[in-house]
Formats: structure tokens, C-alpha cells, sequence
């Protein structure tokens, strides 16, 4: 049985971040339905050490993660690398910083066991 | 028990829908509640008492809400004033509000509530061993309070609560926790605190819990064990999926919130949507703590800014651009010979908007939108770097180049713009008061 890959994008119908306080962005990845957001709990593929390689940071900046079932949500926080607002911050609000979530791979299969 | 609350938007002078107004106030709200402000906009609003929204903006948003709030014979109640809350910010709003009443020849009772810490309250907290760190990963020294150029401090539902016992009509609060501005009131008038500050929590952003999202009207109605939420507009709808996702916005832990003097627990709740437009939640749990914690906010200056902005059009530039920016950077570190002047690039094109968290190793753009941003100790020196920096780049040389007449396009004269002051967030920490209203005088006039 071949096991295909997806993007997050393709399988969540909300990707997006925003500031939790100056120090940290906060992610949020909401599903349409329970099954879609235990499936891609279920693979591991969304993790801490996922986030962090697909930004380029220690785990140590992967400051929580969560699985948000009364939500179907996977919700993390990154510390950021330069507080909001401070000399070099490119992003005041933290809200354009998702797009590495959306591209990345979860494995997928369409084909029923 | 049942007790109905209209938000008109998510932050007062960012808009509303005026059938989204009119429709929620038929809904019968006993207390129309707005947030004026959030550290989200940056320092700059709190280092430099300056407004957030526009005062056009907010007079006419004022002057709406309060015409809305006298006609129900209902109160108008705001935090956060004009962004961050701190006296200029009050006194600012307070200004309008009195204009207001004039123009539209009524009279009410007006409070105000400061939320400024003194220096000396917050060293002598510091030595007492009375602030703890929240996020910003240090703990405070002293000296960084003394550099303060304005602090402030988030306040609870209390101080709102003595105000409407008080007779206020209309409440313009400094720095305030967001869902405070809303859970007071229906507090105030016995409703169940948790379900309260959930309620707060969700309302204070407007109609952003809705389907589709929007600055715009919302209203939310507190009953013994559980509160309702459904927008102002026809042509918005809550839904169990957008009112549940909302728990999860701007903040880091989504089952236990804290604020001055509780924690909130949302691990039970559970969102129903009830009717087409309308959700039901229930089950939010709240725990005082053991003493009174309040979160303090302040800033520092960090410099003085001047910004120039070019573009770059030419891919010979453009593949060599990170060799050139530093050579540009390093020669002009050299030249000015400062401790205080530091310059950073945004490339956009390259890695503008993520910076450092940016994956995308190389350059597809054909053009490239540069910002130099020179911070130094004084406006004189940062417009002097920055100059010197736009200059240097625009007509250096280098191998492969076809044009040598200039390799920038600047889109204004002059080509370097002064900021003014930039600050930083210093104090980002939790002070224990030994009251909730301790902190918070609290002034009326009869308008």
C-alpha cells in the first residue's frame, strides 16, 4: 500500500499566526472535522521537532504544543528571535509568519487498509 | 439571570457595520463594552503617548457608542484607551468624550481610571521581592525600571465594578485586561465570574469570532450556566467551529488562562451551536489565586530611527545583494564610529517578512524592495548613517555591473525619513498588588 504525501495546506482549512504577547507567535492549524485532525495527530508529523527544523530553530524555541480537541486544533508557540518591536523585528504583529506550516509534509494515504 | 453585552468591534476606531449596530442593539444589551487597545501595535503608542487610532476615528466611534448608550440608558464602557491605556491615553480619550457630550447636548456620569505605575511603587516592589518575570525570560533589575519612559499596568474587572456602584455612565479605563473591559459589568451584576471572563475573553474581539470574521458587532448574553454569542449583523453567523477556534487566538495555552487574581480553565467547555446564528458555551472554570498578580507593561527608548526605501531592479544586483549590504553596513559602522548606531536591512524579495525564520534560500523575485533602518543614539547621527548608507550603495561598483549610473530607486525625496524614537518593550512582568483597585485611581465628573 503506497503512502502519499501532503502538504498541512491541504488538509487544514486554517493556518495562521499571530502574537501571544511580545516575546512569542503563537500558530494555530484548525481541521474541518475530529477525523482530519486525529489523523494528522496520529502520524507525528506536526511535532515539535518538525516546527523547529521548518523554521530553522532550536527545540528549545518550540515553546509549547498542543492538541486542542474541542477545537480539532493543533495549536504551538514559537519564542520569537527578536522581540516584537525591537530593532529587526520584520513582522509587529507576528501574522505572516505561517506560511512553513502550510507547506509541510504529512503522510497521507487515500487507500483504505 | 440574564445579562446581554454588545461589543461594536474588536479594538474602538477600527469600525463596525451600521445595520450591525442598529440590529444588536434591538437584542436588548444592558452595557455596551469596547477594548481601545493592545500591546499587538507595537511599543511605540505607550513610549511616545501617542494615540493608536486616529482621533476622526475615535470621536466618531465615541460619538455613536455614547449616543447609543444614552438613548438605552445603558453604560459605555472602555479599556485600554487609545491603544495603551497609560494617563496620556486616558486623558486623550476623556478629552473626547467630553466633546461628545457637548455636541450631542447630553448629560451623564463620566469616570476614568488610571492605570500608570509609579517608578518608586515598582522598584520598592522589585526589592521587595514582589515581581516575578511572565515571558521575558529575565528577571527585572532595577535599573530598567529607572529607564522607564512609561509603565503601566493591566487592570482587572474590580475597578470597573467600583465604578459602575459609583453611578458611572460612561467609563474611559487605561491599560486593562481585554475581557475585563466586558466581564465587568455582567460581574458586577452577580453573573458567574468564569463564564463571565470567557465570555470577555471571546467578546472583546468582536465579531472575529464569527463566520465571516469581521470588525464588527457582537453581542454576548451571560445566563446562570452557560452565555450565548450571536453578531449584530444579519449577515454574519456564530458557529460552534468559529466561537471554539477563537479560544485559541493570541494566546499560547488554550485550556488555562490567567489574569489578575484568577486562572480560567477551559479544558471543560463545550461550544453547541444553538439556532443558525448563535452558540451556546459552557463549562469554563475559574480558580482565584492565592494573591494578586497584575501584569505590568513598559517601555524604553531605544534609540532614534530613520528609514530610506529603495527598490532594486537589476539581477546583477540583486545575486550579489548580501555581499553588498554588508560591505555598505560594515563601511559605515567604520566610518561613524558608534557604539549606539545600529543598522538593519529588510530585503523583501529575500527574506523581508520572516527574516531569520525565513526557508526560502534563494531569490525568485526580479525586484527587490529594500528598507535601511538606522537606529542610533540621536536622530542626528541614525539620518547621517542612513544617508551615508543609501549613498554608498547606490553608487558603489562591482563586478558584472552594466549600469553605472545608479543602482537604486528611491520613490521620494528626501530619500532618508525620520521615525522619531523607537522603544522596546522593557518590563513585561507580573508585580503582586495588594489590592485590585489599589492600583487604580479612579476619577468623576457630571458631564
Amino acid at each position: 500500500m503506497a503512502v502519499e504525501g501532503r502538504s498541512l495546506k491541504d488538509l487544514a482549512v486554517i493556518i495562521r499566526s499571530k502574537n501571544a504577547g511580545p516575546f512569542r507567535v503563537t500558530f494555530d492549524v484548525l481541521f474541518r472535522d475530529r477525523e482530519t485532525y486525529r489523523r494528522v495527530c496520529d502520524t507525528g508529523a506536526l511535532s515539535r521537532g518538525s516546527v523547529a527544523e521548518a523554521y530553522g530553530v532550536p527545540l528549545a524555541s518550540v515553546s509549547s504544543l498542543y492538541e486542542v480537541d474541542m477545537c480539532n486544533a493543533i495549536k504551538l508557540t514559537l519564542v520569537r528571535d527578536v522581540v516584537q518591536g525591537d530593532i529587526g523585528d520584520s513582522d509587529l504583529y507576528g501574522a505572516q509568519q505561517h506560511v512553513p506550516l502550510m507547506d509541510l509534509p504529512i503522510p497521507w494515504s487515500d487507500h483504505a487498509d | 439571570m440574564s445579562i446581554a453585552v454588545l461589543t461594536p468591534t474588536g479594538t474602538l476606531g477600527y469600525g463596525y457595520g451600521e445595520e450591525a449596530l442598529k440590529r444588536g442593539l434591538t437584542l436588548g444589551p444592558q452595557v455596551i463594552a469596547v477594548d481601545a487597545g493592545s500591546t499587538d501595535p507595537g511599543p511605540y503608542y505607550l513610549g511616545a503617548a501617542s494615540a493608536l487610532v486616529s482621533r476622526i476615528s475615535t470621536k466618531r466611534e465615541l460619538r455613536d457608542l455614547i449616543g447609543a448608550g444614552r438613548e438605552a440608558r445603558i453604560p459605555v464602557i472602555v479599556g485600554s484607551a487609545a491603544g495603551a491605556g497609560s494617563r496620556w491615553h486616558v486623558d486623550w480619550t476623556v478629552d473626547i468624550v467630553r466633546e461628545v457630550a457637548r455636541e450631542l447636548g447630553v448629560r451623564f456620569r463620566l469616570a476614568w481610571i488610571y492605570a500608570d505605575i509609579p517608578v518608586e511603587r515598582a522598584r520598592d516592589a522589585v526589592a521587595a521581592g514582589d515581581v516575578r518575570d511572565f515571558e521575558a525570560a529575565a528577571e527585572l533589575a532595577p535599573e530598567t525600571v529607572d529607564n522607564c519612559t512609561a509603565l503601566v499596568a493591566q487592570m482587572g474587572h474590580e475597578p470597573f465594578i467600583e465604578a459602575l456602584e459609583n453611578g458611572a455612565d460612561v467609563i474611559i479605563a487605561g491599560r486593562a485586561c481585554d475581557e475585563s473591559t466586558v466581564a465587568a459589568f455582567p460581574i458586577a451584576k452577580g453573573g458567574d465570574k468564569a463564564l463571565a471572563i470567557h465570555m470577555g475573553k471571546i467578546l472583546e474581539c468582536g465579531a472575529f469570532s464569527a463566520e465571516p470574521f469581521a470588525m464588527d458587532v457582537m453581542v454576548g448574553t451571560l445566563n446562570d450556566d452557560h452565555f450565548l454569542l450571536e453578531p449584530g449583523s444579519a449577515e454574519r453567523r456564530a458557529s460552534a467551529t468559529s466561537v471554539a477556534a477563537h479560544s485559541l487566538y493570541e494566546r499560547e495555552n488554550p485550556f488555562r488562562q490567567y489574569g489578575p487574581g484568577y486562572a480560567l480553565d477551559l479544558s471543560g467547555c463545550s461550544f453547541e451551536q444553538t439556532g443558525e446564528r448563535r452558540v451556546r458555551v459552557s463549562g469554563s472554570t475559574f480558580e482565584p489565586t492565592e494573591d494578586y498578580w497584575v501584569k505590568l507593561e513598559g517601555v524604553e527608548v531605544c534609540g532614534y530611527r530613520t528609514i530610506c526605501i529603495a527598490g532594486v531592479r537589476c539581477p546583477t544586483m540583486t545575486s550579489r545583494i548580501d555581499g553588498l549590504l554588508e560591505d555598505v553596513r560594515a563601511h559605515t559602522l567604520e566610518y561613524f564610529a558608534s557604539n549606539d548606531l545600529h543598522i538593519t536591512y529588510h530585503v523583501y524579495g529575500r527574506d523581508g517578512v520572516m527574516g531569520g525564520w525565513e526557508p526560502q534560500a534563494s531569490i525568485r523575485s526580479h525586484e527587490l524592495g529594500l528598507v535601511i533602518d538606522v537606529v542610533a543614539d540621536e536622530q542626528e547621527l541614525a539620518r547621517a548613517a542612513c544617508h551615508h548608507a543609501s549613498g554608498r550603495l547606490l553608487h558603489m561598483s562591482y563586478d558584472g555591473q552594466y549600469n553605472t549610473s545608479g543602482n537604486l530607486a528611491f520613490p521620494y525625496s528626501p530619500s532618508e525619513i525620520d521615525a522619531g524614537p523607537a522603544y522596546r518593550w522593557s518590563v513585561y512582568h507580573l508585580m503582586r498588588a495588594e489590592s485590585p483597585t489599589e492600583l487604580f485611581p479612579i476619577c468623576y465628573e457630571d458631564v
